[in-house]
Formats: structure tokens, C-alpha cells, sequence
């Protein structure tokens, strides 16, 4: 290929992957063939003055107008931390947080440390969080370059998300030493099949599954295992396109619209547990010396089918027996030895009628490392990260779990008052942009704070517009009671209040939509109503519950959408009308 | 001028959680104060309710609570905090430094302001006076401001009824018209009005929507170049630019959501000069003290009038992105800033020799894409308007605009390589592209005239399908020289592919 035209393209910014589809080879021999040219990027530096005075922050970026070249060289023992990019909803700040830790702790531990991301929000972008910082994209290409230009010895794939662990393979096939647990127990827990063989092997149960590559494999795997089932493409993070589906037809839908199926890209259809409460346990674990240490377990609030991303928890679990605690712990020990885990896992449980079910295992930093790390008071990703980089856990002192004796509630934030008209019924698709936490030695308080940080703090007084669904009206009675007892009066629709006033109970009865003015829009827009609690009708949503919800939104109504989140608000109203709350710092909790 | 002295703590009051419009920015620009003021010697304390932060680790701050930033929590935290000072025997006050914590902090702060609890509890704000952070954030207060010292702001009405309306129409003189109902809710109810009819619907509805029924009528600026100024200022009245940036996509998307690049690209230099020097009698006028301030500005691309659009009177989105963008660490000194230093008392870091006071340089060009999330939200409106609607940005640093641009689009995270010829094909609703397909006019056309996630992509199309760089312009408004570059970027892709062809 010209030379001229390839330093051209480069300087131009193409990657090599462009040029390659663009001429007819493959990335790989493009980067041979420029490589041999010669044809590399120069570094240079980021120092607020133009080159005019010397810089001692090393902030390094790329370029193709090559040259000038100012990478400070050292023989220092040099370890890259690779970030997440762009931060999206399913992976956020927490990954971040996790690379920040791996930067201070290897630092500290006499490593060079080398930052990558491509992110300028991030503290992990800052100059001296690293030892040098490498703005770059985070691709293969990039990647390589400043691993081979600066002779790493080793990089950190596992702490940024799914951007840097999407790159491990490759990188490795390049000759990259990837620190911790290896890609190919990553690879083993991702993949359907060789997850499913192992856990046969070690004997621990996980929902009835199958693969599709096509829609008619998908009816065929779905009506086998009885519907409801959750599917979802594979390789994804943030629950990109997971979905419960409930018959034939929506599964035809599913298969059709929202995803492209393939035999490399298989779709995964499992039997969904309805009623089921999912547990997220987040562990820490050594290969070399054999030590693994649960570092926390959190209950959800919200019944399984909600994405682990989006639901309310509490650290420790509240409401779980002692027994299924204990096979959830022996289960993470036995998947963590068996994957010869170096570093961190998050498990994700599914507790139904006491049996454990193991719904996915990720042998990396998950989403609620900063928020386990924060509630027990040990900095879980910087232990793992010098784990990875050769300490021994049992010598870091960190082999005992810790049960705090407070609570540790974790809320989620949506953005839903930017997409007016989106529903906000939960669901296994991750929408939450961010989390708060709820500290207090009081379970009650603990969510009622952690309510209050979401900006949407339960109301004391004033009126409870309760509208669920067929299949919740059980519930009812006693919630209402709950409310009545707290000093709060009932609003409610057709069905909901009549279960309300067989339960003796006095209820103010408001119009549904289609049965005239004044109706529950119109309440919910004077402000009339302090808390609104409904619960989807099923597996297609009424256009008039759609609406309700969404207009508490945009009224800044407090909504709870499911029963348990509604239990948890009475809770936390009762505890805060009791006794108030108090605040407490983090220092004094641990 | 040294450190004060008479201060012992400092409480930060940090953002909260990630929502749209206020990200990790500001556990970067929080974690870099509660490093520098400990550096100084205060005892610093933290309110924060994210626990996925860096700023809320125990070691960033002396007491950290992760506790609902809120004004009764953080009342609540103020009494905790001075009966502690009372237990240590100090003399030395609490304070309050309310710009880093982005809206929330700021709100947060004036809302202790204005209900009188910082005073009852003796507590000074640092950084800026409530007075100041008022003249910035009042849009009303700030119009008035800027035309008392000679700037230039969108002509624009307060209406209650159709006859006001009418009136502000006849003065403004020009439809598009924007409609702004007070009081709502993210801009709910708000528009544009092309013409008299959309303009009296939009208007009754707007006013019905207030709950005071009021309404702000202003000027369209749509399709004016957008920039925005980073200023410093100290408190004995030095001030820096520490970097401008242009936004890519013309006035009428949300900042946060428009492709930015840093420096300045398409003005010249006595139009930048003009530009700085309004910034300095900006941040003067509305008597920010000390600290930072981002400043946005619009201009007329037909005849270079500028227009003052607004001012964050604290530590921004923009401020992340200008640190990143020059090494400058805007958070950092804006803390030393607020206990009492100068800026050039302030070494910079990365040079060791120059003081902060020096004006950062680049020689380089850096691009900001943001990132969206509309698969996840398909119920809802994909077009970008005024209201923020991205979740993350990435950014890039090249020699060039065009280097920097290939480089941020690869760092997207959305399976492309660069602005197109990765192979990678183009979804269109259920219709997928090729590559290099060359896609309908009339697709390209939509995807240029409305705001759009994609909308960088169909410059490329565009071109591709022989539309011209003024042709372009006309539709899409965006600047003649990005265009230029993008031109060549495709000219490149083309040299590229024939190489290919005769392979």
C-alpha cells in the first residue's frame, strides 16, 4: 500500500480498522504492514503552556503528526489500568471508581501505573491519579500501541466494564500479560454452555435455559420451558435488550425487533422465577492462596425481574433465612475456586421457595463494588487490583466477612423526566443513570434516606393514591391498613377500592380516566396526592396506567411501582415518623 | 494574599447522584478540592449521597457523610459539625463551599441561604456571595446586567395573556419565536413557533401550563454558532480564560449534548478578543469573587452579532472537559481560590514555573462527543432540542480537528471505528444499510435539518451522495469549515477504498 496515502489516512485519524475494510485486508495485516513502514504514533504531551516550559505531569495523547516524541522513558516495573469510556447507562461511574482504586493501590505498591480512558468526566482522567495518563480511545489499536510502546508488564482489563473486557482477548493474543483472572474463565462464565457444564459440575442449580440463534429455536426452547422467559442477546452489559415475554407472539416480536440472532451471537431464553427475591453477592478471591472472602450480600427490594442495576437493595440481606444465606456463600466459594478467580466476582441469586439459583456469574468488578465497599468500610477493588498484581490476600489482612450492624440501602436514579412519555415500570432492561445510599442504624430510616437523596422523599402526611393491579389485590388490605395507621387517607380507582373498603376501610373514589372529570390525572396535576403507589396490569400496560405514572413523574410525585417497594415506603414513613433521623459520618460508621 | 486563617473546616456539598446533566464531573472536580484543602491544612467535610464516588472514600475528606444532600440534612450536618468544632476548643469557623457540587450543591446551598440558616448558624459561603450566585442564575437579573454593561442579549417578553403575547411578537418582529412557560417542570409545555398559528397555540398552551401563568417569549437564536468561555477570577481581580470552546452542532441543542471542540475554531482572532474581553466584564459584573465560571455565548453567522445566553456561576460540566482539555485543573485552584490565594500565587503544576495566572495554551485540537441512550428509551422523543437528553461523553486530542474527531468517534463504544468504512452497516428503523451504501436523499436530508445522535454520520452520507458543503450548511447550519474537514476525511475514505478496488 502507498505510504504516502496510509500516513495520510492515519493523520487523518483512520484506525486500522477503517483502512483494512476500506483496501480488502484484514486489521491484523494492516497494522503489520504499517508497523514494518515504521508507520506508529508519537506521544506528546498535554501541559497547558504549548511546549514552552518543560512539563512534569505526564498526560500523554496521540497523534499521527509523528515527531517530537515526549514520553518520558523508566525501567519502573509499569502496569496499565484499562478505563471504560464514555460513561452510559449500564456502566457508569462505578467502573471508574474501581480503576481509580487500581491506580492508587499499585502505586502504593512501587508500580508504574498507566491510566487509559477516554472519558473526561472521570476522576480516573485526572493527571495525578496515575502514574502517567494516556487519553486514548479505548480500542485494540490504541491499546496496543502504548502497551508495546511503554513494555508494560502487565494491564488490568477486569475493573473498567465490559469496554476494556471486550479488548482482553485480543489483547492476550497479542502478547498481553492480562493480570487476575484469566480471559478464559471470563469467557467461561459468559458462555452459556461451558457456564452451564460447570455448574452442572459443581452441582448448583440455575434456572432451566437454552439457546436460539433463530426465532423458530426461540419458540421452540420457550415453549419447552414454559413461559414466562426472560431472553436476552448475549455479551452485553446493562441489560441491553433483556426481556420478559410472556407468549409466542411477543416472543416473535422480541426475536424479530430486537435483536439480530446468529450462530456466533446466540439469544439465551431462560425460565423466568416469578416471585423470586435476587440477592447480588460481591466477593474477593485469591488463586494463589486459596482465600475467598464474601465482601457482601445485597437483597433486592424488588422481585426478580428487575434489572440488578435498577433495583432498590439492603446490605445485609433482611429478609433472607440463614440457610439460603449460607448455600449462597458456599456456592460463591466453589464457582470462585473453580474459575480460579484473582481479583473480583459478583454472583447474582435468585432465591424461590428456599432454593439457591445462580442467575450469572461475572469473575470482574461489578456495578455495586464502590457501594459494598462503602457499607462495610474495605476498599474491595483496591485489595483486588493488588491481588491481581501479585500480594497475597491473606497477608493484606482482609479474610474475615464483615455483617455490618447498621444498614446500607442503594436506590437507583432515573432519567425518566427527560423522556416524557417513557413508561417507568422496571424491568430486566438496566435504566437507571446512577445510585444514592441510605446509611442509618434503623432499616426503616436507611430507605427513607436513601429516598430523600433520590429526590423523591416519602411523605409524612396527606393522601395515598393506590392503584395495582388483578394479581395484587391480595396485597391490598393490609397495605392500606398500614397507610390508615400512619395517618395517611386512601384514594383509589374501581377495583382497588373496593378491596379497600371490604377491608373496612374508608376510601375517597376517584374517576379513572375514561369515566369522566375530575379523574386521578387531574388530582396527581393539582398536587392533591403525596404518594401514588401502582403496579403494572400485566404483560401489556393500560394506556391510562401509563399515563399515570408518567404524570407523577413530571409532577414529582413520589411512585412506588411495585408492592415491595410500597412495604419499604411504609417502613421508612413509620421510622421517620417515630423518631426523625440523624446524620453520621462514614468514619464513625466503620 | 495567604490562606485564611481563621477558617478550620470547609464543608463540600457534592452533587448527588449521576443524572442526565450531572455526571462524574463533579466527583472529579470535588475529589481535586477535597485533596487541595487538605493539602492547606482544613479539616474537610463532605456531604455526598453517591457512594459510587471517589470523593465520598473515607480518605478524600475528614468526615465524610454520605447522607441526602439536602438542606435539612445538610442543617442537620451543620449543628453536628460546629458542636464538634466546639468539643476540639477552636476558634476557627465552618464554612461553606457550595460551587462544586454542581446544581444540586449550589441549589442546595442558596436554599440554606435563603431560609436563613446560614446565618442563624454563623456559617460564610466561600468560593461565591449568595448575591453573586442570584445576578448569575436569574435569567431575568442576568439580562438586565449584561444590557447594563453594554452586551448584547436575545430580545425577549414576559407574557400572561394573548394580547402581552402579540405585543412581545410585534416587538421580536421575526418568527421562529421560542415560548418558555415559567415555572415547569424541565421546559414542559415550552416550543418553537414558526408562524402566527403555531405561535398563539403554543402560547395558550404555555401560559395554561404555568402554574402562574406566565410565560418568556424570546428571539429564535437557531442556527447561530455556540461558544462557551472557562474564566477564573481571584479576589484581587485577576482574571483568566483558561479555554473556549465551540460547539459543533449550531445553537438549539443542549451544550451537553452537542459535539464540542476545544480551542475556538471559526472565529478570528479580534472576534475571539472581543469575546474574552465580554468574559472578563462578565464574571466582574456578577461579582463571582473567586473561582470559576463558564460563559455562553451565541453569534450571528450572517452578520457576527453577539448574544450573552447565560452563566454558571460555579464549577460546570464545562470545566471538567476544559481541564481535561488543557491539564488545567480548574477544581483545584478554584478551592485554593476560594481560602484566600491569588492566582499568581498558585504554582501550576505541570510546568512547576508558571504561576495559575498564565493562560493556558494549546497546541492541539480536542473533540467532545456526547453519548446518548434512546435504545433504551423508545417510547420517548430521539431528537435533541434544548433539554439535555445524553448520559456520557468521550473525548479525543489530536493534531487535527479531523485526527480528533476519528479518534473520539472509535471511542464512542457504539461499534464504530471512525466516521464510517469500518464495515460496520447503518440502521435505519428496520432497514439496515451497508457501509458504504449510499443512503436515500430525502433520510439524509431529515437527519441533517433535525438534531439527532446520528447526525455526524449523515455529513459523511451527505458528502457521499453528492451533496455539497453549502448545501449541507444550508440544511444542518453547522460551520463551513467543519464541513471542509469533514470533506476531506471523506475524500481520504475514497482514496482508500479505490486502493482497495484495485487490490
Amino acid at each position: 500500500m502507498d505510504l504516502e496515502l496510509l500516513e495520510k489516512a492515519k493523520a487523518y485519524g483512520f484506525s486500522d480498522r477503517q483502512i483494512a475494510h476500506l483496501t480488502g485486508r484484514t486489521e491484523d495485516e494492516v497494522r503489520a504492514e504499517r508497523k514494518a513502514a515504521g508507520v506508529v504514533p508519537a506521544y506528546r504531551l498535554v501541559d497547558t503552556c504549548a511546549a514552552e516550559f518543560e512539563a512534569y505531569t505526564p498526560y500523554y495523547y496521540s497523534t499521527y503528526d509523528r515527531g517530537d516524541d515526549e514520553i518520558d522513558a523508566s525501567d519502573r516495573k509499569k502496569v496499565m489500568i484499562l478505563g471504560g469510556g464514555p460513561n452510559r447507562i449500564g456502566q457508569g461511574i462505578e467502573f471508574d471508581y474501581c480503576c481509580v482504586h487500581a491506580a492508587f493501590a499499585l502505586k502504593e505498591d512501587g508500580f508504574e501505573t498507566l491510566m487509559v480512558n477516554s472519558n473526561p468526566e472521570t476522576v480516573s482522567t485526572d493527571y495525578d491519579t496515575s502514574d502517567k495518563l494516556f487519553f486514548e480511545p479505548l480500542t485494540l489499536e490504541d491499546v496496543l500501541h502504548i502497551y508495546e510502546r511503554e513494555k508494560c508488564w502487565g494491564a488490568i482489563a477486569q475493573f473498567g466494564g465490559q469496554t476494556p473486557l471486550n479488548l482482553a482477548l485480543g489483547l492476550q493474543a497479542n502478547g498481553v500479560n492480562i493480570l487476575g483472572t484469566s480471559p478464559q474463565s471470563i469467557e467461561r462464565a459468559e458462555d452459556r454452555e461451558m457456564f452451564a457444564a460447570m455448574l452442572h459440575k459443581l452441582d448448583i442449580p440455575q434456572p432451566p435455559n437454552g439457546l436460539a440463534t433463530n426465532e423458530e429455536e426461540a419458540v421452540t426452547e420457550a415453549q419447552k420451558l414454559g413461559y414466562p422467559v426472560l431472553v436476552r442477546p448475549s455479551f452485553v452489559l446493562g441489560g441491553r435488550a433483556m426481556q420478559i415475554v410472556y407468549s409466542d407472539n411477543e416472543l416473535r416480536h422480541y426475536m424479530q425487533h430486537a435483536v439480530e440472532a446468529s450462530p456466533e451471537r446466540p439469544v439465551l431464553v431462560d425460565k423466568f422465577l416469578e416471585d423470586a427475591t435476587e440477592v447480588d453477592v460481591d466477593c474477593i478471591a485469591d488463586a494463589k492462596d486459596g482465600t475467598i472472602v464474601v465482601g457482601g450480600m445485597l437483597e433486592h427490594v424488588e422481585f426478580a425481574g428487575v434489572h440488578s442495576g435498577d433495583a432498590a437493595m439492603v446490605l445485609p440481606p433482611h429478609n433472607l433465612s440463614q440457610a439460603a444465606i449460607d448455600t449462597m456463600r458456599e456456592y460463591t466459594h466453589a464457582m470462585a475456586k473453580e474459575l480460579e478467580v484473582t481479583g473480583l466476582m459478583n454472583v447474582q441469586y435468585a432465591v424461590k421457595d428456599e432454593i439457591v439459583y445462580v442467575l450469572e456469574v461475572n469473575p470482574r468488578a461489578s456495578r455495586t463494588i464502590p457501594f459494598v465497599s462503602k457499607a462495610i468500610g474495605k476498599p474491595l477493588a483496591k485489595l483486588a487490583a493488588q491481588v491481581m498484581a501479585g500480594a497475597k490476600l491473606s497477608e493484606l489482612g482482609f479474610t474475615e466477612e464483615i455483617w455490618p450492624t447498621y444498614w446500607a440501602v442503594k436506590e437507583s436514579v432515573f432519567p425518566f423526566n427527560k423522556f416524557i412519555g417513557q413508561d417507568i415500570i422496571l424491568s430486566p432492561e438496566m435504566r437507571s443513570t446512577g445510585e444514592v445510599m441510605g446509611l442509618d442504624p434503623d432499616l426503616g430510616v436507611a430507605y427513607a434516606k436513601s429516598q430523600m437523596a433520590a429526590s423523591s422523599p416519602l411523605p409524612l402526611e396527606g393522601k395515598v393514591f393506590i392503584s395495582v393491579s388483578d394479581t395484587h389485590k391480595d396485597a391490598v388490605p393490609t397495605l392500606a391498613r398500614d397507610f390508615v395507621d400512619l395517618g395517611f387517607e386512601l384514594v383509589a380507582t374501581g377495583g382497588t377500592a373496593n378491596a379497600i373498603e371490604e377491608a373496612g376501610l374508608v376510601v375517597e373514589r376517584v374517576n379513572k380516566l375514561a369515566e369522566g372529570r375530575p379523574n386521578s390525572l387531574d388530582l396527581l396535576k393539582n398536587n392533591e396526592l403525596q404518594l401514588v403507589i401502582n403496579t403494572p396490569s400485566g404483560e401489556v400496560p393500560r394506556a391510562d396506567e401509563v399515563q399515570i405514572r408518567t404524570t407523577a413523574v413530571y409532577t414529582g410525585t413520589p411512585i412506588m411501582t411495585t408492592i415491595s417497594s410500597a412495604k419499604a415506603a411504609v417502613n421508612g414513613i413509620r421510622a421517620i415518623k417515630k423518631a426523625g433521623y440523624g446524620v453520621q459520618t462514614v468514619q464513625e460508621y466503620h | 494574599m495567604p490562606r485564611r486563617d481563621d477558617i478550620h473546616s470547609v464543608l463540600i456539598i457534592g452533587a448527588g447522584p449521576i443524572i442526565i446533566g450531572q455526571a462524574c464531573e463533579f466527583d472529579y472536580s470535588g475529589t481535586q478540592a477535597c485533596k487541595a484543602l487538605k493539602e492547606e491544612g482544613y479539616r474537610v467535610v463532605l456531604v455526598n449521597s453517591n457512594p459510587a464516588t471517589i470523593m465520598t472514600d473515607p480518605e478524600f475528606a475528614d468526615r465524610t457523610y454520605i447522607e441526602p444532600v439536602t438542606p435539612e440534612a445538610v442543617e442537620k450536618i451543620i449543628i453536628r459539625e460546629l458542636a464538634e468544632l466546639k468539643k476540639i476548643g477552636t476558634d476557627g469557623k465552618l464554612v461553606l463551599l457550595p460551587t462544586l457540587g454542581g446544581q444540586t450543591g449550589l441549589n442546595t446551598a442558596m436554599e440554606l441561604f435563603r431560609t436563613g440558616v446560614l446565618e442563624k448558624h454563623g456559617v460564610e459561603m466561600i468560593g461565591a456571595k449568595a448575591d453573586a450566585i442570584e445576578r448569575g442564575e436569574d435569567r431575568e437579573r442576568f439580562k438586565e446586567l449584561m444590557l447594563e454593561i453594554g452586551l448584547d442579549v436575545p430580545v425577549s417578553g414576559i407574557a400572561h395573556n394573548m394580547d402581552d403575547a402579540w405585543a412581545i411578537a410585534d416587538r421580536i418582529g421575526k418568527f421562529p419565536l421560542i415560548i418558555r412557560p415559567a415555572y415547569t417542570l424541565g421546559g414542559t409545555g415550552g416550543g418553537i413557533a414558526y408562524n402566527r398559528d403555531e405561535y398563539e397555540e403554543l402560547t395558550k398552551k404555555g401560559i395554561n401550563l404555568s402554574p402562574v401563568n406566565e410565560i418568556l417569549v424570546e428571539e429564535s437564536l437557531i442556527g447561530w454558532k455556540e461558544y462557551e468561555m472557562e474564566v477564573m477570577r481571584d479576589k484581587a481581580d485577576n482574571c483568566v480564560i483558561i479555554c473556549s470552546i465551540e460547539n459543533f452542532d449550531p445553537m438549539g441543542v443542549h451544550t451537553g449534548d452537542s459535539i464540542t471542540v476545544a480551542p475556538i475554531q471559526t472565529l478570528t482572532d479580534k472576534e475571539y478578543q472581543i469575546m474574552r474581553d465580554a468574559s472578563f466584564a462578565i464574571i466582574r459584573a456578577v461579582g463571582v469573587e473567586t473561582g470559576g465560571s463558564n460563559i455562553q455565548f451565541s453569534v450571528n453567522p450572517d452578520n457576527g452579532r453577539m448574544i450573552v445566553i447565560e452563566m454558571n456561576p460555579r464549577v460546570s460540566r464545562s470545566s471538567a472537559l476544559a481541564s481535561k482539555a488543557t491539564g488545567f485543573p480548574i477544581a483545584k485552584i478554584a478551592a485554593k481560590l476560594a481560602v484566600g490565594y491569588t492566582l499568581d500565587e498558585i504554582p501550576n503544576d505541570i510546568t512547576r514555573e508558571t504561576p495559575a495566572s498564565f493562560e493556558p495554551t494549546i497546541d492541539y485540537v480536542v473533540t467532545k462527543i456526547p453519548r446518548f441512550a434512546f435504545e433504551k428509551f423508545q417510547q420517548a422523543d430521539p431528537t435533541l432540542n434544548t433539554q439535555m437528553k445524553s448520559v456520557g461523553e468521550a473525548m479525543a486530542i489530536g493534531r487535527t480537528f479531523k485526527e480528533s474527531l476519528q479518534k473520539c468517534l472509535r471511542s464512542m463504544e457504539i461499534g464504530r471505528a471512525g466516521l464510517g468504512g469500518d464495515g460496520k452497516g447503518w440502521r435505519v428503523g428496520d432497514t439496515v444499510y451497508g457501509d458504504r451504501d449510499i443512503l436515500p436523499r430525502d433520510l439524509i436530508t431529515q437527519k441533517l435539518t433535525t438534531p439527532n445522535a446520528e447526525r455526524v454520520f449523515y455529513l459523511r452520507h451527505a458528502l457521499r451522495a453528492g451533496l455539497t458543503v453549502d448545501e449541507i450548511f444550508e440544511l444542518s447550519k453547522i460551520d463551513r469549515w467543519f464541513l471542509t474537514q469533514i470533506q476531506q476525511i471523506v475524500d481520504c475514505e475514497e482514496e482508500l477504498a479505490s486502493v482497495g478496488a484495485s487490490a
